[in-house]
């Protein structure tokens, strides 16, 4: 069941009343998170708040923590699951989901009030109560009181329709769920909740400016898509920027500016910012032996000298730090590299250099999946790096450790591409990431994996498959779509699942994303036979 | 010199202004003590003299001297009974055994009465909207907010809230909750107040 006004119907039956919160780690739900939790202070609902990992860890998080509670939301978690099904909740327990995983689970959509979907997708196609669901008892009853030979024809009739409904169903329901992929972001839908109940503050902003950053620098999201989504961001930005110029200098404020797409470089050097973008560096080849003299060529045409491009950003020249914008536009085309800048939002603080949204994406990567620290500690250090006032440590820290995360993906890419590691596999290519390797740790996670596997396939024709040891003995595998910065749609949850019930291998699907599982790694050589064997 | 060691308790007093001092039992009474003796020779003087007025002016020193330690003492007894009064707001109506240990034992007795006054007033507090009293103990200062945002720092296991809803506290949860809920909490290391 959708939620028809997102402010009566989902905000404000959560008042006064114990919520539970459970949110995913991903970006897109810490920030949709935080612009929540903004709400509930605002309105003195009290909360208990646990990160969930998957969906195994979902249903202990509820069993943990449901005495009592009879409202939770689900942040990017729970919508393409059947939840009564898996959780078995009381009657009188209601669920409002806000994920922006889909396709939604039909159980989930024609629920009668105990699942409410929080916001609708125009984009979901979602097949009809009545092509999917019938009535099956009374049918059952009909065909026992009727005998005889017209009695016969009638319920051969009957049996031939329904096979045929049955089949229509399949097809229907087989379309629906072939292809995963996301919706708008979750923070953008709580964005316009908060606009709706006059609580927008710039934290809000700032929180939903880093989610739709995410989904175009993962590329969650076609770039059409992308662009979409943020259109009421951008009103609400410049409204704010026009409510209040007197406060600009007093407060942070969220601004749109037209800004390089190169991760951290305020906090890192020009040039290592350049061999760390995930848009630049494919193209620029840098796995190969003339890869740096290429880079070398890009800054001399960009007329940024060495020695400059290689100490920090913020030490540079104030001349060439003004000109960086239009020096790389300049010299993007010449080596046939896509536009570097974007039009971004900008986080500006009074007395404190300002902070960009795809930098804050990656330090909330680094944050939840750090390579020593737990999860659900990266968890709380992601949601302070959003804070908007004050000076930022966990800020800080993310950046350097998101630093030392793309440098890991970066020379791990540049080591599967240069020893010839990317295998060819019928339909798709796949690499494995060997256990013991320095680079091993950081990409045990879907995020930084997932960064690596776009890198890798730097927008080629075939699918990808990547995979990385995980705990002991299993190891992660990720499936990323052909085209994927084009049309993001993934079809490897389905055709995982279908290889997993062929080939029998115990296959874990508890990753909310389903083209990333987890298997034991001896096993893994098997899975990809039925996975060619299925795809070819 | 008369009125000395009167002088002497106040400044002792008077050099920890914000914090209460052992009650001088041994000073009191050698005040007390010298304030007999001026009574008794003025006692004497008096009565002798009653025609000669040349000893007038002694009895008058005396007297004066006499009523200056009634003043300083009762100035003394009166600053402490101030700090008593402020203690009862810090530690609630039960003292710990180390402060218990400097009051006298009538300083005890006052504090014990003034206790059950403010409790009963307390407890009568807006009965006629439907509260059982009131601890005005609670917030001296009006609170920020009534509810804040905890971190859990440990796998605490179940805790019940007031109003009886049972919430888990397991490590690296987060909750938003009661203020008065959390205070014992925080100070035990359990919850970490999130600003």
């Amino acid at each position: 069941m959708f939620v028809e006004d997102i402010r009566n119907d989902f905000y404000n039956t959560l008042l006064g009343n114990r919520v539970l919160l459970l949110v995913h780690y991903d970006v897109d739900a810490i920030c949709a998170c935080k612009i929540l939790q903004g709400l509930f202070k605002c309105d003195n609902i009290s909360y208990t708040l646990v990160p969930v990992g998957g969906i195994s860890e979902l249903k202990t998080a509820y069993e943990e923590n449901n005495e009592e509670i009879k409202y939770v939301v689900l942040l990017n978690c729970g919508g393409t699951i059947d939840l009564v099904d898996i959780l078995q909740p009381d009657e009188e327990v209601v669920f409002f989901v806000l994920d922006s995983h889909k396709p939604t689970d039909i159980c989930n959509v024609y629920s009668d009030g105990q699942v409410r979907l929080v916001y609708k997708d125009e984009e979901e196609n979602i097949p009809n109560f009545d092509d999917i669901f019938k009535d099956d008892d009374e049918e059952d009853e009909n065909e026992e009181v009727e005998s005889g030979r017209e009695g016969i024809e009638a319920v051969v009739e009957r049996r031939r329709a329904r096979k045929a409904w049955e089949e229509r169903r399949h097809t229907l329901m087989f379309n629906y769920t072939q292809f995963s992929y996301y919706g708008k972001p979750s923070a953008c839908v709580l964005l316009e909740l908060a606009a709706r109940s006059s609580r927008l503050c710039q934290a809000a902003l700032w929180a939903s400016a880093v989610a739709t950053a995410a989904h175009s620098a993962l590329h969650a999201r076609s770039p059409a898509r992308c662009l979409l989504d943020a259109e009421a961001l951008h009103r609400y930005v410049a409204a704010a920027q026009r409510h209040d110029d007197s406060a600009a200098n007093r407060t942070a404020c969220v601004v749109m500016e037209k800004d390089a797409w190169l991760p951290l470089y305020r906090e890192w050097t020009l040039e290592a910012a350049l061999s760390h973008a995930a848009t630049l560096a494919p193209k620029l080849k840098l796995y190969a032996r003339s890869g740096s003299s290429r880079l070398r060529q890009l800054l001399a045409d960009m007329g940024f000298p060495l020695q400059q491009a290689r100490q920090a950003y913020r030490s540079m020249d104030v001349e060439l730090r003004r000109s960086l914008l239009t020096a790389l536009e300049t010299a993007a085309p010449k080596h046939k590299l896509p536009v570097p800048t974007k039009a971004t939002f900008i986080l500006q603080r009074p007395h404190l250099p300002p902070l960009a949204a795809l930098d804050t994406v990656y330090v909330i990567m680094a944050h939840i999946e750090h390579e020593t620290m737990p999860k659900a500690e990266g968890f709380q250090q992601a949601l302070a790096a959003l804070e908007v006032s004050g000076d930022n440590e966990a800020w800080r820290r993310g950046a350097a450790a998101a630093r030392k995360c793309l440098q890991a993906v970066a020379s791990l890419v540049h080591t599967t591409l240069s020893s010839r590691r990317l295998l060819l596999a019928g339909p798709f290519s796949y690499f494995i990431v060997q256990e013991g390797t320095p680079e091993a740790g950081v990409v045990r996670g879907p995020l930084w994996l997932g960064e690596a596997a776009r890198w890798v396939a730097g927008g080629c024709a075939r699918p990808l498959l990547a995979s990385a040891p995980g705990p002991p003995a299993t190891c992660l595998l990720l499936g990323l779509p052909p085209r994927f910065d084009h049309e993001p749609r993934n079809l490897f949850g389905a055709a995982f699942e279908q290889a997993a019930t062929k080939s029998g291998v115990s296959v874990s699907l508890d990753y909310v994303d389903s083209s990333v599982i987890t298997l034991p790694t001896s096993q893994r050589a098997q899975f990809l036979d039925a996975l060619t064997a299925l795809l070819a | 010199m008369f009125g000395e060691k009167v002088i002497e308790l106040l400044k002792e007093a008077e050099r920890n202004r914000d914090t209460i001092d052992q009650y001088n039992d041994e000073k009191v009474r050698q005040i007390i003590e010298e304030m007999h003796v001026l009574f008794k020779m003025n006692m004497a003087d008096a009565n002798a003299t009653t025609e000669n007025k040349s000893l007038w002016t002694t009895v008058q020193v005396r007297h004066s001297a006499l009523e200056r330690n009634k003043r300083c003492l009762l100035a003394y007894l009166y600053s402490r009974m101030n700090k008593i009064k402020t203690l009862r707001w810090e530690f609630g109506s039960v003292l710990p055994p180390d402060v218990r240990e400097l009051l006298s034992d009538s300083e005890y007795e006052w504090f014990s009465k003034y206790s059950t006054n403010l409790a009963s007033y307390m407890r009568s507090l807006g009965q006629d909207i439907g509260y059982s009293g009131i601890d005005l103990t609670e917030n001296l200062r009006p609170p920020k907010s009534l509810y804040i945002e905890v971190l859990c720092l440990t796998d605490y296991g179940k805790l019940e809230l007031e109003d009886g809803d049972v919430i888990l506290l397991k490590k690296n949860s987060r909750h938003f909750l009661p203020t008065s809920e959390c205070q014992t909490l925080i100070r035990q290391g359990i919850l970490k107040q999130i600003m």
